[in-house]
């Protein structure tokens, strides 16, 4: 698993560092001046010029100063327990039984002899957990109100004092408690699928002369050895991504449940700068061939990597610094292939008066290598003179805030990283609650697709609205498009420059010579502002590959708050803006038509 | 633009506000498709009012715009042209739903719920608290005669028992203003009796009710003004005995005339080859007048002239 540096920004840094609130409210003007657009084009039509703006601004105006005020809890609920019951009534409970069917399957199916079993469970149950909640609250969300309309009911709802704001409301509450349930129930199951799914101990077998080490039997395709120290306490090697607590018993040697697979890792990440090879700032290397998602630096030169961190707490750690790195490596030269290219870290102060030792490690392609040094008694430098005996929270980080440097020690070889490649492991949280917050990620999808499905069924047929609904997942997946362009990756330039280039027949390659520079600058500025409506107007549709988080409960990586209250922010901003638009459909469409 | 209503022969005076309930200004309906192409002109240029505390009702023939009309009037059509007024506000004010009850032409209710399941969730739409919910519940299933199916799905309705649940729906808010839309249909001849007699007793309490139907001794029976709808048009409009009166034949009765004058009187209808019977207006039924409407408004179309 491979994190992206935007995944562990802090909620705050989101929000205003990264212009989430500024994108959002952009997102909110685009699509206010698009709908009274629209909204005034239709008016005009129907009632002419003056009509159509008196008509539309007493719309907007309704919402905010009668419907909003006017709504009342009490309908809402009334809508939601009906919507409640429809769904129970209607036999919604299948979803659960088609679950355990699944699960069921999967216990045949799934690769008992996979390298990693918990992975594979846990990807397996939040994946087909989120896929059925997602098409529930889909049949759920887009049947319910057109239903309604085709079978009449709705007359007697709307001549009741109800107000469009409820109608939306109501049913996205409804839908939300009906998805919850059958979510905990999913999700209980799940649990229970995964932790008794890799439980699974082993006896101790081949016990050396000395009776401090042996080999374990052969459990779940895998067998482990094991070593134990003077008070008979031990653990076995970890393999499938586990390793087991082994101690001795009187005589007997026992070994305990497993460790290690069902977790979640509290890692804390740092920002990351490079040095080019004498030493200077600059921004990494490109090696071409590889995606542009790590940079690299170049061996035996000064060229290094510099991970700032900030606030780590002594109180997180024992006596040892845990940190996993996952470091890649580019050969330029491929002499020895067998032995892997090699690096070195150094922990050092901020001001740089401190530094320890260089701890050499080898690249492990495509693994986490996770390592650990002792906080105590360090080796290393201080003011350049050899020093042993260096306290890291003390000497190197006496408020927390230190940094990292990795350098290469190969001539003529790359070392690749990105800011998520390198960060420390404090304490582990309960993998419990790791896994209810991967649930809470699915409640969230699940959600925004409920508010999607009660929007489209305002204004379209119940099968319509799943395609409609549907489309916009997919277009969801497609929304990084948008913004490679915006960012002016691609060439050629944006569309009216692109428009001019067919007819004057300029390659995209080159710079669009119109032998005028203002017209030139001027069609450029038309074409960013264009292709910033488009982006803003891209993030009215959710990505759903974004809001997945999955991979962090299956790779025991601690799901940070900070990424979730993000997505319940963004839920929270797809909700308003469907219940807005929903509002507007509601309020002129005529139901008996 | 007509403001005020055509004339009619009605005794009640239409000059305060505060009495009509109900108001429809040159109120017109197209039905259109999606591309917005005419389909049907279900009702043109209506101008009607319902005042307070009588019993209106709407008569025509199937697929005359009864049901249009009062699907105008309830906001759940817009009108293609003119306007219509409930309680003094747009018809598709949603605030005046408050003060209305709406049975519509067939039950459209929740068929997985029970009577008492129905009767508590309209409640809750007016915003009702519980207590008061269960006793108005507790009343209309009563009042209605559903007691011993108030359990029952709806689903498992007879088309009478849906008819009453949906009556019981429409009073739930005790409504100042009562739509029902062919509130007989469906009810046997008992059933029908009882209808009736509760639309009299709701307007005795003092409320306003606006009915359709074709039944046409509905009307008879229980409205006070009928307007006569054909293919979207007003024929007539007024109160019902006086709309029944046919005008150009004469029946006198008379007390206290001397000899002479009757005399006179004989001689006179002796002279033109008559035979006295009576003296007075007779009244046709509802039946003939109807049938006649819509014989006549095949040849000469628009409001006929003399009934108004
Ligand atoms: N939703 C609709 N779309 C298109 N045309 C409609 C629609 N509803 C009604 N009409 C048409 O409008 C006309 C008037 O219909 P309406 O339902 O008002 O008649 P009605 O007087 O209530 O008849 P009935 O006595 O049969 O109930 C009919 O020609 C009907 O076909
Ligand atoms: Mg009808």
């Amino acid at each position: 698993m491979r994190l992206s540096p935007d995944q562990f920004w802090t909620y705050f840094e989101w929000l205003f560092n990264q212009y989430a609130l500024i994108q959002g409210f952009l997102l909110v003007v685009v699509l206010a001046i698009l709908g009274f657009v629209i909204g005034f084009v239709v008016a005009l039509l129907k009632h002419g010029p003056t009509e159509g703006f008196l008509q539309v601004s007493k719309l907007i105006r309704e919402l905010f100063v009668v419907d909003i005020p006017a709504t009342s809890t009490r309908r809402v609920i009334a809508i939601a327990r009906l919507a409640i019951k429809e769904a129970i009534r209607k036999k919604v409970l299948v979803v659960v039984a088609v679950f355990v069917v699944a699960i069921m399957f999967a216990g045949w199916y799934l690769d008992p002899q996979a390298q990693y079993p918990a992975r594979l469970y846990i990807s397996f149950v939040l994946t087909t957990t989120n896929y059925m909640v997602i098409l529930l609250g889909l049949f759920l969300s887009c049947f319910s109100l057109p239903g309604d309309i085709k079978s009449k009911i709705i007359y007697t709802i709307v001549t009741k004092p109800v107000r469009p704001t409820e109608i939306f409301l109501g049913r996205v509450l409804g839908f939300t408690a009906v998805g919850t349930l059958i979510l905990l129930l999913l999700g209980t199951m799940s649990y229970l699928f995964v932790v008794r799914g890799v439980d699974h101990t082993h006896e101790a077998m081949e016990i050396s002369a000395d009776g401090r080490s042996g080999v374990t039997t052969l459990q779940q395709f895998h067998t482990h050895t094991f070593t134990l120290d003077d008070l008979g306490e031990g653990k076995t090697n970890e393999t499938k991504g586990h390793s087991h607590v082994v101690t001795k018993v009187g005589d007997k040697i026992v070994v305990g449940p497993t460790t290690g697979d069902l977790e979640a890792r509290v890692p804390i990440y740092g920002s990351l700068r490079f040095t080019g090879r004498d030493g200077e700032e600059n921004t990494g290397l490109n090696v071409g061939y590889m995606s542009e998602y790590q940079k690299y630096i170049e061996g035996d030169s000064l060229s290094s990597a510099i991970w700032t961190f900030k606030g780590l707490n002594a109180s997180s750690f024992g006596s040892e610094l845990n940190y996993d790195m996952t470091i890649s490596a580019f050969r330029t030269y491929k002499g020895d292939i067998v032995t892997p290219v090699g690096g070195e870290v150094i922990f050092r102060s901020i001001d740089g008066s401190v530094e320890s030792e260089r701890y050499p490690f080898k690249v492990k392609e495509f693994q986490i290598d996770q390592r650990s040094i002792s906080l105590m008694g360090m080796k290393g430098f201080r003011k350049g003179e050899p020093v042993s005996n260096l306290d890291f929270f003390k000497d190197i980080a006496p408020d927390g805030n230190f940094e990292v440097m990795i350098r290469c020690k190969d001539k003529s070889q790359y070392l690749g990283m990105a800011a998520a490649d390198l960060y420390f492991r404090a304490n582990t949280l309960p993998f419990w609650w790791n896994f209810i917050k991967g649930y809470i990620s699915i409640w969230l999808q699940m959600v925004i697709v409920i508010c999607f499905g009660v929007m489209f069924s305002t204004f379209l047929s119940g099968p319509v609205a799943i395609i409609a609904t549907v489309s916009i997942i997919v277009l969801g997946f497609f929304g990084f498009f948008v913004d490679d362009i915006v960012k002016g990756t691609n060439q050629g330039g944006g569309p009216i420059e692109s428009l001019i280039r067919i007819p004057i027949q300029s390659g995209s390659g080159t710079e669009l010579d119109l032998g005028n520079k203002t017209l030139e600058t001027s069609i450029r500025i038309v074409d960013k502002s264009l292709l910033i409506c488009v982006q803003t107007l891209s993030r009215a549709i959710p990505n759903f590959i974004q809001l997945g988080t999955a991979d962090f409960v299956a790779y025991g990586v601690n799901l940070f708050g900070g990424l979730l209250s993000r997505h319940l922010t963004i839920c929270v901003g797809y909700f308003l803006m469907t219940g807005i638009i929903s509002y507007f459909f509601l309020k002129t469409r005529e139901m008996a038509a | 633009m007509a403001t005020t209503t055509a004339p009619t022969t009605s005794s009640v005076s239409s000059t305060d506000p505060t009495n009509v309930i109900v108001e429809t200004r040159n109120l017109g309906k197209i039905y259109r498709d999606f591309w917005g192409r005419k389909k049907v002109n279900a009702l043109k240029a209506l101008d009607i009012e319902v005042r307070k505390g009588e019993i209106f009702g709407l008569l025509g023939p199937n697929g005359s715009g009864k049901s249009t009309t009062i699907k105008l009037m309830l906001g759940l059509l817009f009108p293609t042209s003119g306007r219509a007024f409930v309680f003094g506000k747009d018809a598709t004010d949603v605030a005046k739903n408050e003060r209305i009850g709406y049975l519509p032409e067939e039950s459209y209710l929740y068929k997985f719920l029970n009577a008492e399941e129905t009767l508590d969730f309209y409640g809750r739409l007016f915003d009702m608290p519980a207590s008061v919910r269960r006793e108005r519940t507790e009343q209309l299933i009563q009042m209605v005669g559903l007691q011993r199916a108030r359990r029952r799905q709806l689903k498992e309705y007879s088309k009478g028992m849906t008819r009453r649940i949906g009556l019981a729906q429409a009073l739930i808010n005790e409504p100042e203003f009562l739509v029902l839309d062919e509130p007989t249909t469906g009810l046997d001849p008992i059933g029908t009796r009882e209808m009736k007699d509760l639309i009299l007793r709701l307007r005795d309490q003092g409320k306003t009710i606006l009915l359709c139907s074709h039944q046409l001794a509905d009307v008879q029976d229980v409205c006070d003004r009928v307007a006569i709808l054909h293919q979207g048009e007003l024929k007539e409009l007024g109160r019902v005995d006086s709309l029944l009166k046919v005008q150009d034949v004469t029946q006198i009765h008379a007390r206290g005339l001397d000899e002479k004058t009757k005399q006179e009187i004989k001689d006179l209808i002796a002279r033109s080859n008559g035979e006295m019977l009576r003296m007075d207006n007779p009244t046709t039924t509802m039946e003939e007048l109807f049938l006649d409407i819509v014989r006549e408004s095949d040849q000469r179309p628009g409001r006929r002239g003399s009934g108004a």
